[in-house]
């Protein structure tokens, strides 16, 4: 009696939903990369920008913060190019694909009823979730690199009269792409323990909304400070990174990628799917 | 030789009980048939075949290999059609049907899949979210025949069917089971059991109560007897406390029906007493015999323990 051999690894599967999550891919691609061009474009043409910045400059703190922090200063405009990596339209975005494609792949499927299909072919549960985990992971990885592109493309359209930094931009582009797959994958542990695809992303979306909660309070009340170690973004916006790499914050997100990637492997192998 | 074999299999699902200490083997080339009501504990016993759930004890074989939960274990030679057939919606027919055949990496399923859609008059040029509940359960038809599975593991397969397309699917499974494939079908029609399987087992809350050919299921069942009584006579009255396990199922001036478990000596030596002018046996259907045994089964396990082969066990 032979012993029977793990399944090849379902590439047709991976394909199928590459294909399924092109168009949202594409759109946030599409999205991010003109966001940053459009960023350059109004620093560069629009003179009232930098009477606007002083102007910001007597808002309260608040208001600094949600729009960058102390990137936002009048002449630096590195800083002012930045604003399109943080800007709430792309985070949406960003969180939009980091959120809805590992719902949608397992969650959704389970939902659906072909996860059952799935499964009933040659292969193992683990591989469906290393092909959702790759699709996640890998989708914002190039997402932020699209983002990135479309800062270089602007640098090369706009002249600034400056040496602008690209190291700076790319070191950001894969902060934020790690951060955005760290909410990934706690999407896909998400998907991985709920019954339902809204469930999975109404959890993910109220971690979310927590953790940007505590990152804004710790920011503006001094006494909270200490809650910031307690925020995912505390890890991916801070001055470190305009300095050099921040490995200790970027190794505090990859591990957080990891647990939650993990975990959610193990809970998706383990439990009994609600077919 | 045993293809499939279900051994002392328990599923919990937390504190609910979906099936207990089931155990039965088909062979190469049978049509083993499953039956039960609704929350029975079929379509459960049939995922734990398939390793979709992990069984709470016992093991389930597969073409020799022991089932692991996740695992996809020998899914490359089975052939499955879930109960409630779902498919994505926006690709046509053809391309998710080859999608699924691709995973397994089947040869020579497309000329498979083109000669049964042909066969079951399907288009698979539609997208399946506009097909009808039929059609849709033909491409679910389809998805489990495609790759000539050496198993079929088939919940339901003909719901949702016309007649004609019912009997064409009905002939499909006879196909395939000349052809070599084992063949376990769950159904809630027992005609088409009746009609395509060898052997059957009956589940109720969860245990295999019955397990036996269906000739023999049929026969446990009441048997029946009609009487036509000589012109002028009076149809008697049966005593049914001194003919134990005989009841009348109609009684008409110059007519009794009777039906009566075990032996038909009191009965007849009580008939003979009457002038009778001939006497029918009418046969039994399954499905007659089914609601039978539930009738019997419910009044308490020593009932259906008094039936059953072997506590749950059959083989």
């Amino acid at each position: 009696m032979s012993k029977p051999g793990r399944p090849p690894f379902p590439f047709v599967l991976l394909w199928f939903w590459l294909r399924r999550t092109l168009l949202v891919w594409a759109g946030v691609a599409l999205a991010v990369f003109v966001m940053q061009i459009a960023v350059c474009g109004i620093i560069h043409d629009n003179q009232s920008v930098k009477a606007f910045l002083s102007f910001l400059n007597m808002f309260p703190s608040v208001v600094k913060i949600a729009l960058g922090g102390e990137m936002v200063q009048v002449g630096n405009t590195p800083g002012l190019i930045a604003i399109g990596y943080q800007h709430p339209f792309v985070l949406f975005c960003f969180m939009l694909f980091a959120v809805g494609v590992p719902t949608g792949l397992l969650a959704g499927e389970v939902q659906r009823g072909t996860m059952e299909l799935i499964l009933s072919r040659p292969v193992t549960k683990t591989q469906v979730y290393v092909c959702a985990g790759l699709l996640t992971l890998a989708g914002m990885f190039t997402l932020v690199m699209i983002m990135f592109l479309g800062t270089v493309t602007a640098l090369n359209i706009y002249d600034f009269g400056e040496p602008i930094s690209l190291r700076l931009f790319f070191r950001i582009a894969i902060n934020g792409g790690l951060l955005a797959s760290t909410v990934g994958a706690i999407a896909l542990l998400a998907a991985a323990l709920f019954r339902g695809r809204n469930l999975a992303v109404g959890v993910t979306a109220a971690f979310l909304v927590a953790n940007y909660f505590i990152w804004i309070i710790s920011q503006l009340w001094p006494r909270m400070i200490f809650l910031r170690h307690a925020s995912l973004f505390n890890y991916v916006i801070g001055p470190k990174v305009w300095a050099r790499w921040p490995l200790d914050d970027m190794g505090v997100l990859a591990a957080v990628l990891l647990v939650a990637l993990v975990t959610g492997g193990i809970i998706w192998h383990r439990r009994d799917l609600p077919l | 030789m045993k293809t499939l074999e279900v051994i002392s299999l328990t599923k919990w699902y937390g504190s609910v009980r979906a099936v207990e200490d089931v155990t039965f083997a088909v062979e190469r080339g049978e049509i083993f048939g499953y039956l039960g009501p609704n929350g029975s504990g079929k379509t459960t016993t049939l995922r734990c075949v398939m390793g979709l759930l992990r069984a709470t004890s016992g093991q389930v074989r597969v073409l020799g290999q022991r089932v692991k939960a996740g695992r996809g274990t020998e899914h490359a030679r089975i052939g499955y059609l879930p109960g409630d057939f779902h498919l994505w919606g926006w690709p046509r027919g053809r391309r998710s049907l080859k999608v699924l055949a691709a995973l397994g990496g089947s040869d020579g399923a497309r000329k498979r899949r083109e000669e049964l859609a042909e066969r079951l008059d399907l288009d698979l040029n539609r997208r399946v979210g506009t097909l009808s509940k039929g059609n849709r359960q033909k491409v679910g038809v389809l998805y489990a025949f495609q790759h000539q599975p050496e198993v079929l593991i088939l919940d339901e397969p003909t719901g949702g069917l016309d007649p004609l397309m019912r009997q064409i699917v009905l002939e499909m499974i006879r196909e395939a089971a000349q052809a070599g494939a084992t063949v376990l079908l769950s159904s809630h029609d027992l005609s088409e059991v009746a009609a395509v399987c060898g052997r059957a087992g009956i589940l109720r809350e969860g245990r295999l109560v019955e397990c036996a050919p269906i000739s023999r299921i049929v026969q446990q069942g009441e048997r029946r007897l009609k009487v036509w009584f000589t012109e002028g006579t009076l149809t008697p009255e049966v005593p049914t406390d001194q003919l134990p396990g005989v009841r009348v199922i109609q009684q008409e001036p110059g007519t009794l029906h009777v039906a009566y478990h075990g032996t038909a000596d009191g009965l007849l030596k009580w008939l003979a007493r009457f002038p009778i002018d001939r006497i029918a046996t009418p046969r039994t259907s399954l499905q007659e015999a089914f609601i039978q045994y539930y009738a019997i089964a419910s009044d308490g396990p020593a009932a259906a323990g008094g039936r059953h082969n072997g506590g749950g066990t059959c083989s």
